[in-house]
């Protein structure tokens, strides 16, 4: 019983690239419906009530690029109205609310992406491709909150010695640039000194070891299975034309009918899997709760 | 810098990535694809270009003291970007691949944006900005012999480079929106970016000008004091 942020890193970084991959790939309306709604319910699964910040911002968004392509398009057979003798055509602006709901739901699959998978996953996964770009992302990661606090101690002495004027903006930037400039020598040998204890302890001798050993589980592997075969579904009716469809000059959906239905369904449950797994997480947990 | 270990599957990138995978990948999109869907394919093809460029680090002599040192120079570029307005990266960029080569200088511009991304947003353009950060780096080793003797050739590098950051990713950005290239969408893209490629070129030369010597200096010291 494992919410979908702990699955294996793998599965996790598969499944969002297949679902932002198929949306970008796929410009055709269902799809792109599927890809906001299914974005924005599985961030407000994951968040609740939270972050209404960030919906704002992203409905500002989704306005503000629906509305551009209307204004600089001008194609298409319905006029609408006649702006500053322009004509301001209904399929443009249906091409411009696809084209808005792609990109913001795309932008709402990333924001969860990014809250699931944290720099550690991501060194996981590079240290199976590469163990020496994988240590330099982990060391660079430490040494941000390390310089920080080295940089603290640097003002402290040099306030100190009396070296710290900030009467004037140009005593201000001076004062910073003579902490900055210790701090980067320090920075610099303070690498080198890391480097040669981690050589002297035997670095590069051995297999590289992670921190967290993720398992790939049974739920791993069926959740793994499903995507993929979804994601088959999905370009399978992709590449037999059921996502041909026309915005300019009139709307027109050229494509067979079954492969349509086949591709859309299986893109709609792929959208939900995440949503389905947390569902499932948490009536169980219910169900636990309530026999004790 | 050895990225990938392993010399059988460097040299099978080397190969496959320029002359199998990527023409396959733009026939096949030019083809199979009557509609332009460029973003898919160009995305594809900024994953593949990073995979040969790592592929092709293979100078055996370095080891752990360069590798930290890069970390380093990724974790200063990171710390930059939360400075308001004024970003960093590339100027730090430039100046690891003047004195550390090109290699470093790409690792340590693709590396940032990945890293940063963390708190910035991941999303589909980490890798454009992965590779265009790492270019700009990259150039910066190449160009390195007349940058390091001509301080204009180098403030200008850096106002180049800028401009030419800012305009490959608005590129990306109306490939995104409109998955056809349309100018007139690059345009309005291009004006509405004004204030960040401004801020972009801006802050590359002030860092640049105050930085590079100074910067320049401590790394050498460290060059000759260590042997990096």
């Amino acid at each position: 019983m494992r919410s979908f942020s702990e699955y294996d890193p793998k599965v996790v970084a598969l499944y969002f690239f297949s679902v932002t991959g198929l949306a970008m790939f796929c410009s055709y309306p269902a799809i792109t419906a599927m890809t906001l709604g299914g974005g924005v319910l599985y961030y407000i699964v994951r968040n609740r009530r939270k972050r209404i910040k960030s919906h704002l911002f992203f409905f500002l968004l989704f306005l503000a690029l629906a509305l551009i392509n209307p204004l600089i398009s001008h194609n298409g057979a319905t006029v609408l109205f006649v702006m500053n003798d322009n004509p301001v055509t209904l399929e443009a602006l249906l091409y411009g609310i696809n084209s808005a709901a792609m990109v913001v739901g795309v932008l709402y699959w990333f924001r969860s992406f990014t809250e699931i998978m944290t720099s550690e996953k991501l060194l996981y996964l590079t240290g199976t491709l590469s163990p020496k770009l994988s240590l330099v992302l982990s060391m660079a990661l430490r040494f941000v909150p390390l310089f920080r606090r080295q940089s603290a101690k640097v003002s402290d002495a040099q306030k100190a010695m009396g070296l710290f004027k900030e009467d004037n903006v140009i005593d201000d930037v001076r004062s910073n640039m003579r902490i900055f400039s210790v701090l980067i020598t320090w920075a610099l040998e303070n690498g080198i000194i890391t480097a040669d204890s981690m050589a002297a302890r035997g670095f590069g001798t051995g297999r590289r070891t992670q921190f967290t050993n993720y398992r790939m589980r049974r739920w791993d592997y069926l959740f793994l299975a499903a995507d993929i075969v979804l994601m088959t579904l999905c370009i399978w009716a992709a590449a037999s034309g059921a996502y041909t469809f026309e915005f300019y000059p009139m709307i027109r959906y050229r494509g067979s009918a079954e492969h349509k239905i086949i591709g859309e369904a299986a893109y709609g449950i792929l959208v939900l899997l995440p949503v389905i797994v947390e569902l499932e997480v948490n009536i169980r947990w219910k169900y636990l709760k309530s026999k004790i | 810098m050895t990225v990938i270990k392993s010399p059988g599957l460097r040299r099978t990138i080397k190969v496959a990535v320029p002359f199998v995978l990527v023409p396959m990948l733009a026939i096949a999109g030019s083809m199979a694809f009557d509609r332009k869907r460029h973003i898919i394919i160009s995305l594809a093809i900024a994953v593949l270009a990073l995979l040969l460029f790592t592929a092709g680090f293979e100078k055996r002599s370095t080891g752990t003291r360069r590798m930290v040192i890069t970390a380093v120079m990724t974790a200063l570029c990171f710390a930059g970007r939360f400075i308001p307005f004024l970003k960093p990266i590339s100027a730090l960029t430039i100046i690891t691949g003047m004195y550390l080569g090109g290699e470093a200088g790409f690792l340590v511009g693709a590396l940032t944006a990945v890293l940063s991304n963390f708190y910035f947003g991941q999303g589909p353009w980490t890798a454009f900005q992965m590779l265009a950060w790492g270019m700009i780096g990259l150039f910066g080793g190449v160009l390195s012999p007349l940058l390091r003797k001509n301080r204009m050739f180098l403030l200008g590098y850096g106002l180049i480079a800028g401009l030419m950051y800012s305009f490959t990713m608005d590129i990306w950005t109306v490939l995104w929106y409109a998955e056809g290239f349309s100018i007139k969408l690059y345009l309005s893209a291009l004006v509405t970016a004004i204030p960040y490629t401004a801020s972009y070129a801006v802050s590359n030369v002030l860092f640049l000008a105050l930085l590079a010597k100074p910067f320049g200096e401590k790394l050498e010291r460290i060059k000759i004091k260590y042997g990096v």
